[in-house]
């Protein structure tokens, strides 16, 4: 018998292309453990995670490096429609946007069921969910709590 | 040839349908029939073809090929216009363009979209499509399904630097459904108060249900010429125009949606020769309430006032300083994309609003935005005296 991580919220179906994906650095950094986002190689821009040239310096090449895992709460909703088929999860979740020590801005929702949640500029960490064998960062709200675990043969 | 002389002269619309089952070509069809009927035009009269559709959940969607399925002979002018929700004014100022240049002298602009297919309801459609590749593909791993997330992400930020409420929301939701009463041709006609609107369930906060679009099937075509010789009696001209597309990052330092819009405004009414004050209606995308608070505060429009206060004071609701959407919005199911907000801006210039007609008017503002608030556009309307 193996067991498998399940995540809390969503189906694997949602699980993230990752072979030749642009995201594909963010996802193997993941895979370690690490926080891995782009950076112009030039100027040491933050980017947006799909920007292909710098809007500082107009340099083409882009370096993805990991980044300190923590940031700040920029924006956050709570999504009551759990659409069927895709939500796993019975109660209403989070959606994060952090804005992070690094000045990239990502969406994220939280590791585990959250116990409570953080309002518009209260900080966070960033850990990982696995949806599917993917690695996704996420708000890690509740340290403690063990990721949802399934048993299955 | 001015600017002044290029009008809309023609407007054909299907039914803002709920049920699924015709396609995008087959919705087009109709509204071109009934823009050219509406026009006293016919096919051969026609030198130009814009297209629209949104992109998004279906393969089929309308594309240049319409020329040749919608009956067309050899044009001087054929695009595809697509700039998401600012497409519409984009189509309207590339049709003005090409008459003012002598391109061509007389452009239909076809805007047709079915998002409702069968066996699924339309929140369902736009949660499952998306993909799993790219930026997208991480957020809809993180639980972004849909449109909502992201609109409700935006309206969280937009009402923590700018004070507003969920009353404000509220009174957004009221006072456009009121308008909708006397819009025969919006799907939602029944009056709603602040009771009925709170007793609509959350979709993703601050935004409930009745904050949404009411997403429909149809199509909607207009007119555009340059030929006074032609079209209906009540001609509609184009006074101004005016865009601005902020080319924003998602890094700290700068708001990641907000900004914008005011330039095209402020474009479109120098173009035309007036202010603010000579606005008798406003016609703007509202697919989510909060969108048009912040567009009529982005845009100007609120004497200074919060666009809460002046919402709740009545301003853009029947009777008030600057009614806004008149045909009850796209929160009322009067929801093909930038079309709805231009078609009623026709229909109440021409005075054929009915019930409810805002009596007088002659000018509008009509407001289109794309994407997550990352393209504006503005059109000036008069009737022509
Ligand atoms: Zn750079």
């Amino acid at each position: 018998m193996t067991v498998l991580t399940a995540d809390w919220l969503l189906s694997d179906t949602l699980a993230p292309q990752v072979e030749g994906d642009p995201l594909a650095p963010l996802y193997a950094g993941s895979d370690r453990g690490e926080l891995v986002l782009p950076f112009c190689a030039a100027c040491a821009l933050p980017l947006d995670l799909d920007q292909q040239v710098c809007d500082g310096c107009g340099a083409a090449e882009i370096t993805w490096r990991a980044v300190e895992p923590t940031g700040t709460v920029h924006s956050m909703t709570v999504m009551h429609r759990r659409e069927p088929g895709l939500v796993v999860a019975a109660e209403p979740y989070p959606i994060l946007d952090v804005e992070l020590a690094s000045g990239h801005r990502l969406i994220m929702t939280t590791r585990t069921h959250p116990s409570s949640l953080p309002r518009i500029g209260d900080p966070v960490a960033v850990a990982f969910r696995n949806l599917g064998g993917v690695a996704i960062p996420s708000a890690d709200l509740d340290p403690a709590a063990p990721p949802t675990t399934e048993a299955s043969s | 040839m001015t600017a002044s002389d290029v009008a809309l002269v023609g407007l054909g619309m299907t039914a803002m349908s709920l049920s699924p089952g015709r396609a995008p070509q087959e919705l087009a069809r109709e509204a071109l029939g009934l823009a050219l009927a509406d026009a006293g035009v016919t096919h051969g009269d026609v030198d130009g073809l814009l297209v629209g559709s949104s992109q998004g959940i279906r393969p089929d969607r309308l594309g240049v090929a319409f020329a040749a399925q919608g009956g067309f002979s050899d044009l001087r002018l054929l695009e595809h216009v697509e700039i998401k929700g600012a497409t519409t004014i984009a189509m309207i100022q590339r049709a003005a363009l090409a008459i003012e240049t002598g391109v061509a002298r007389t452009v239909v602009c076809v805007f047709a979209d079915a998002p409702l297919v069968a066996g699924k309801g339309a929140g369902s459609a736009y949660a499952h499509s998306g993909g799993q590749s790219g930026v997208r593909g991480l957020e809809r791993a993180s639980g972004m399904l849909g449109s909502v997330p992201t609109y409700a992400l935006l309206a969280q930020r937009w009402m923590h630097l700018s004070g507003a409420t969920a009353d404000d929301l509220c009174a957004m939701a009221t006072t456009t459904r009121a308008w909708a009463l006397g819009n025969p041709a919006a799907v939602v006609r029944t009056p709603l108060d602040a009771e009925g609107y709170l007793a609509s369930p959350l979709i993703a906060e601050p935004l409930r249900r009745l904050d949404c679009a009411r997403p429909v099937n149809g199509a909607v075509a207009v007119v555009v010429s340059g030929d006074t010789g032609l079209g209906h009696p009540v001609r509609v001209r184009v006074r101004g125009s005016g865009r601005e597309h902020p080319v924003r990052h998602r890094r700290a330092g700068a708001e990641s949606w907000f900004g914008g819009g005011r330039r095209a405004v402020d474009d479109a009414l120098a173009a035309a020769g007036m202010s603010r004050s000579d606005l008798d209606v406003a016609e703007l995308y509202d697919p989510f309430s909060v969108v048009t608070l912040m567009l009529l505060e982005e845009y100007g429009l609120t004497d200074g006032r919060t666009a809460g206060e002046f919402v709740r004071a009545g301003e853009t609701g029947p009777g008030g300083r600057l009614p806004t959407n008149t045909g009850g919005g796209q929160l009322s199911g009067f929801y093909l994309q930038g079309m709805t907000p231009l078609a009623e801006a026709v229909i109440q210039l021409r005075g054929d609003g009915g019930e409810r007609q805002v009596a007088g008017a002659s000018t509008a503002l009509v407001g289109g935005i794309g994407g997550r608030l990352d393209h504006h556009a503005a059109l000036l309307l008069e009737r022509a005296a």
